[in-house]
């Protein structure tokens, strides 16, 4: 793993025009611009372990820049992961603080806490009902319940996660990574379930890369980026762990949209979890200076 | 006499119409990507003393161009960089003088701020001239360094001291 990491880092370093830090699965220690605000929409599809079949989330999201130091996101989740009907959710909260910040003509280096909290109310396990013929017309109905020990706080579950990141952009390169601690709250109106992780650190690192315009000539010309980014965690209270790499393409559309395609695939673990893969598909829009001083 | 003071008051305005910043080559530091220099360019343009704002992206420099008669604001400026998200690497401004004397770590009154100059020959000043500020956050950090700054003494009418070279 260490290898694969070091390797990745001399190929991009090698061969960068130049790199990009609007990550898909983790946020860099950059904010956005004060009084300005976006709103995303992200889908992903999940391939579930149970029964092998693809479920659907929606997470609508709206972003707002408080402060040159200070960023605050606001989501919602809907699924049709633990019941057939898509359903709401729940909702989660995101700030991130901007603390650290050196400036050079074409690099920076960031550092931010940051913290989120969601709400979740699904029923801790995904039922799934597998039917078997036993021949002679009887039909035997074995009902399982899936558990997960990945704290999941992109609409699985209730918790907190804080820590900090820090991003490195350098002329030809950027790179990110964070640490931080998860904790699991009971989901809403859900029994609190015995014998799961509660407590969990997660880790992350993320490259990126502007592959065109080769040159700038203007904002309306659309830009391709393209990312890798892996995400870690391992159990306090259980052990197991998981490692997941994300490998994402990025589309900006007039210096003021984005959309983003990623495909997230478990590369190494031990844990039980609903799903080790997924697809996602992103798409951003930001208005600049509509509130605060900066209107 | 009524009409002496229509006059002075007439010359007043020709002199401050003609002492005033026109425009400013802005680059700004900690950015790559042409999201982050919208944010930049776009902020610029909220700034009411601003006409224009042409970006090179390659070099992340914003050509400003300033309204006529209306009072400019470096600080102003150095602000809605910061806001979004980034750091001023450099600012050139364009003044016109005509037979001005500057010596070094001398002020002189301009576009309604003063002009501290430093690392300077003494000399005479006609014409258009491209000076740099070089004042805290208006440089990089490290090249902030090379300059002496004093402490600035603000005019009688509190004018902002700006330390500038050539």
């Amino acid at each position: 793993m260490t290898k694969l990491l070091i390797i990745i880092i001399f190929i991009l370093s090698g061969t960068l025009l130049q790199s990009q830090e609007l990550y898909i699965v983790t946020e860099p220690a950059s904010n956005m611009a004060t009084g300005s605000f976006g709103v995303r929409l992200t889908n992903r599809l999940m391939k579930m372990e149970p029964d092998g079949k693809y479920d659907y989330r929606l997470e609508p999201e709206m972003m707002f820049g408080i402060s040159k130091h200070l960023m605050v996101h606001a989501n919602l989740y809907a699924s049709n992961m633990f019941q057939k009907q898509f359903r709401f959710e729940g909702a989660g909260l995101y700030a991130k603080y901007r603390f650290l910040s050196i400036d050079d003509v074409h690099s920076h280096f960031r550092m931010a806490a940051f913290g989120k909290i969601t709400v979740i109310n699904n029923p801790n396990a995904i039922s799934h009902t597998e039917i078997h013929d036993m021949g002679g017309g009887v039909i035997h109905e074995e009902e399982h319940r899936y558990y997960s020990n990945e704290i999941e706080l992109d609409g699985n579950n209730s918790g907190f996660n804080t820590g900090i990141v820090a991003t490195q952009l350098f002329h030809k390169l950027a790179v990110s990574g964070s640490a931080s601690y998860t904790n699991r709250w009971k989901n809403s109106s859900r029994p609190k379930e015995s014998g799961l992780t509660n407590r969990a650190v997660n880790y992350s690192f993320s490259a990126g890369y502007l592959l065109l315009p080769r040159e700038y000539k203007n904002y309306d010309q659309t830009n391709l980026n393209l990312y890798v980014e892996f995400l870690g965690a391992a159990g306090l209270d259980r052990k197991g762990y998981f490692i997941d790499a994300v490998p994402a393409i990025q589309f900006i559309f007039n210096s003021i949209s984005r959309l983003d395609l990623a495909y997230r695939t478990q590369i190494s673990g031990n844990t039980l979890r609903f799903n080790k893969s997924s697809w996602l598909l992103r798409f951003e829009y930001n208005f600049l200076n509509v509130f605060g001083k900066n209107k | 006499m009524k009409k002496i003071f229509f006059y002075s008051l007439f010359l007043l305005c020709a002199v401050s119409a003609t002492a005033q910043f026109k425009k400013a080559e802005l680059q700004a530091s900690g950015l790559t990507c042409s999201m982050c220099s919208n944010a930049i360019n776009k902020a610029l343009k909220t700034l009411p003393f601003i006409e224009t704002v042409k970006t090179d992206l390659n070099k992340n420099q914003f050509d400003i161009s300033f309204k006529n008669g209306a009072e400019v604001d470096f600080d102003a400026m150095r602000r809605k960089v910061e806001n979004a998200g980034f750091s001023v690497a450099s600012l050139w401004v364009y003044t016109a003088f005509s037979n001005q004397k500057i010596k070094n770590e001398e002020s002189v009154a301009f576009g309604g701020v003063k002009l501290r100059f430093i690392n300077v020959k003494e000399q005479m000043l006609n014409g258009e001239h491209k000076i740099k500020v070089v004042d805290k956050n208006f440089v990089l950090a490290k090249e902030l360094k090379k300059y002496t700054l004093s402490k600035a003494v603000a005019g009688a009418n509190q004018q902002r001291v700006y330390h500038v070279t050539i």
